[in-house]
């Protein structure tokens, strides 16, 4: 299944994108994603699927968009 | 006394006259200083009902006990007084060299009364105060008035000036320094203003007395270091406060379109990586290593220094998404003295006004060019509607009626910030509980809400994180008086607060000794409302309708179809009384004022409105 990868803020110098799309077998997790698009896991982060918060744990499906950002707390 | 000055500077600009006064050890521990000092000060000298741009209200600058001194981010001041955008009690910071520089003067607080006779720059140094003429500077910008200042006193001096929008008295009118840096969004500038007070020029002499003055500069230096070592690992400066613009959009809680939309496809235009590709400068405040301002050039070759609540709110939210254009409009907010939330959101309740028939006038969303005039005319009040939209939001939405109220993005007066809570109900209550009106830096609870709550809670642990956030930012960031960035986005921990506070007053206090004073602060300034506003009701804390609104969700994207809910944000909201210790009313109850040591305040409360 496809599924996308959208880095946020200081992420993306430091992971070296800002978007890509990646072909990954069928029940890869958030978690598992993250790992197999290159970002560092111990980072602290919120995790996004289309927009929603979402479980490490948490399957994706074809299509899903991914976002890992840092933990902002709002300026 | 260590810790504080232990002096008010107190200048009359009718009189011309000064007199320099002190204040008890009781009074320091009470109330700290920044927002403490102000809000108690302004509780016990603003009659209720005073005009707020007459000579009656008072112009205060106030700073606490680590302001000005090295240490991770300290370079800050609060300006406060009655608000003319709420009719309440406002304030706000900014980054400034008046912060040292009032200290090393001998003050921690500076109170301005009276109204000049003349546009005037008021002069201080050490014992010294002067009032002089400002014709020159009258009528002129921020950059313009900042170099005069510059030229004769040298870039060390400590400058606090206003554009033509202060001049103007436009409500929203913020107070400038150091060239890139404006505080007092609540219209402190616009007080200014209605004193005929051009700027305020500080320098000091004297050492900023302390309990360990070696110790504290050893550790200050140390972590000054220390956060700028962390920062770079973070990287969070690389899009500094911008770098949260992508995720909004991602999470539906960017302001697009007057609020309407949530999200835009063009909104990677004008988010982080495009600031940081578009950087010619970087900015900071004194005593500061995580330089947040990105300054890059407008469409006219103009500087201008942005971050993510203008880039948000005079970009998207006026359906721009070019960087340059939108910077220009930036670089007119902060060239007259306009606060650029208020003034985006402004422009844009207008926009959507016009586009919904309620008011006159062929402005459309995503005009730059007609936005920039719109702003002049705003800032000068050339026109009709220049002079009306200067008045705010709210009032102009009263002048247009048609139920534009619904969408004029205001709680109280003051406009929203730039995040868009049209299903993040615990954001939505931050806004409404604000103690200024409608502003984030007392309480963000969106990651809160989205990672470790459920987006769709109504529940009481909103409630608990935003006050733990007020007493915090709100708190003690505004009475410590220093930038809270630090600990917000690069963790810096707040017990280093406590052992900075050791170091220059010698008192061994713990953050529960400082959540103590958040609340006290926090309640003085409640009771200020109530006196202003006898017949307050829980109304006064909810966000703007059209987050209520069926008809305004989303038709598409990840809260499609969502909106809030009037009966659970008012179930929230009783949460948040409820551990407050407030009455149904959102007013503190007597038991509550009595447990903060504000039985005194709470009845001369009382004789304005009714305690329960």
């Amino acid at each position: 299944m496809r599924v996308t990868v959208k880095l946020i803020g200081p992420f993306v110098q430091l992971f070296g994108f800002s978007e890509k799309a990646l072909d990954v077998p069928e029940g890869t997790t958030a978690d598992g994603l993250i790992g197999l698009a290159g970002v560092d896991r111990s980072r602290p982060k919120i995790v996004t699927r289309n927009g929603r918060a979402v479980a490490p744990d948490e399957a994706l499906a074809d299509g899903d968009r991914v976002a890992v950002s840092p933990i902002y707390s709002g300026g | 006394m260590n810790g504080w000055t232990g002096r008010i500077l107190r200048v009359n600009l009718t009189t011309k006259t000064h007199r320099i006064e002190t204040f008890s050890e009781e009074f320091a521990r009470k109330w700290i200083g920044g927002r403490g000092f102000a809000a108690k000060i302004l509780f016990d000298e603003l009659a209720p009902g005073v005009d707020p741009l007459g000579p009656d209200n008072k112009f205060i600058v106030a700073l606490g006990p680590i302001a000005g001194i090295p240490a991770p981010n300290t370079g800050k001041a609060v300006v406060a007084g009655k608000s003319p955008s709420t009719g309440g009690y406002g304030d706000g910071n900014l980054g400034t060299r008046v912060a040292e520089q009032l200290r090393k003067a001998g003050y921690d607080v500076l109170i301005v009364e009276g109204r000049a006779a003349e546009p005037t720059m008021l002069y201080i140094e050490d014992d010294k105060v002067e009032h002089l003429p400002a014709g020159e500077i009258w009528g002129r910008g921020t950059y313009v008035a900042n170099d005069w200042i510059y030229a004769k006193y040298g870039k060390g001096a400590g400058v606090l000036n206003i554009g033509q929008a202060g001049e103007n008295l436009v409500r929203y009118a913020v107070v400038r320094s150091l060239e890139g840096r404006a505080g007092g969004r609540t219209g402190m500038g616009a007080v200014m203003g209605s004193k005929l007070l051009k700027a305020i020029v500080v320098k000091g002499t004297k050492p900023i007395p302390q309990a360990d003055p070696a110790g504290m500069k050893k550790i200050g230096y140390e972590d000054l270091r220390e956060v700028n070592r962390i920062d770079k690992k973070t990287g969070w400066s690389i899009q500094s406060t911008n770098g949260v613009l992508a995720w909004c959009n991602e999470v539906a809680a960017l302001p697009v379109h007057n609020f309407r939309k949530t999200h835009h496809p063009d909104a990677w235009k004008v988010d982080g990586e495009r600031l940081n590709d578009a950087r010619i400068a970087t900015y900071g405040c004194p005593n500061c290593t995580m330089r947040c301002g990105i300054t890059i050039h407008d469409d006219e070759g103009r500087e201008s220094e942005l971050d993510y609540e203008n880039v948000a709110l005079l970009g998207p939210n006026l359906d721009i998404f070019d960087l340059a254009p939108m910077a220009s409009l930036n670089y007119l907010c902060d060239d007259y003295g306009v606060d650029t939330m208020s003034g985006g959101c402004v422009m844009s309740f207008y926009a959507d006004a016009v586009e919904n028939g309620a008011a006159p006038g062929d402005i459309r969303f995503g005009d730059a060019e007609g936005f920039k005039k719109l702003l002049t005319a705003i800032a000068l009040r050339q026109t009709k509607i220049g002079d009306l939209l200067a008045e705010g939001s709210m009032r102009a939405a009263r002048a247009f009626g048609r139920g534009s109220i619904d969408y004029a993005m205001q709680v109280k007066g003051l406009e929203v910030a730039a995040y868009n809570c049209k299903f993040i109900p615990g954001m939505a209550l931050a806004f409404g509980v604000s103690p200024i009106g409608a502003h984030h830096k007392e309480s963000w609870v969106i990651t809160f809400e989205l990672k470790q709550s459920a987006r769709e809670s109504y529940g009481p642990e909103k409630a608990r994180k935003v006050i733990e956030l007020q007493r915090i930012r709100g708190g003690l960031f505004e009475f410590i008086v220093s930038c809270r960035f630090p600990w917000v986005e690069n963790g810096w921990p707040l017990e280093h607060y406590p052992k900075y506070f050791k170091l220059v007053s010698g008192l061994d206090w713990s953050l529960d000794d400082f959540w103590t004073v958040a609340d006290r602060i926090y309640s003085v300034i409640k009771l200020f409302w109530l006196r202003e506003f006898p017949q307050t009701d829980r109304r006064l804390d909810y966000p703007p309708a059209v987050w209520f609104d069926p008809a305004n969700a989303d038709t598409e994207g990840p809260i499609a179809g969502q909106h809030l809910e009037y009966d659970k944000y008012d179930g929230l909201l009783q949460h948040y009384y409820d551990q407050r210790g407030y009455d149904r009313r959102g007013i503190p109850t007597k038991a509550t004022l009595e447990r903060l040591g504000l039985a005194g305040e709470g009845r001369a409360a009382e004789a304005y409105g009714k305690l329960t």
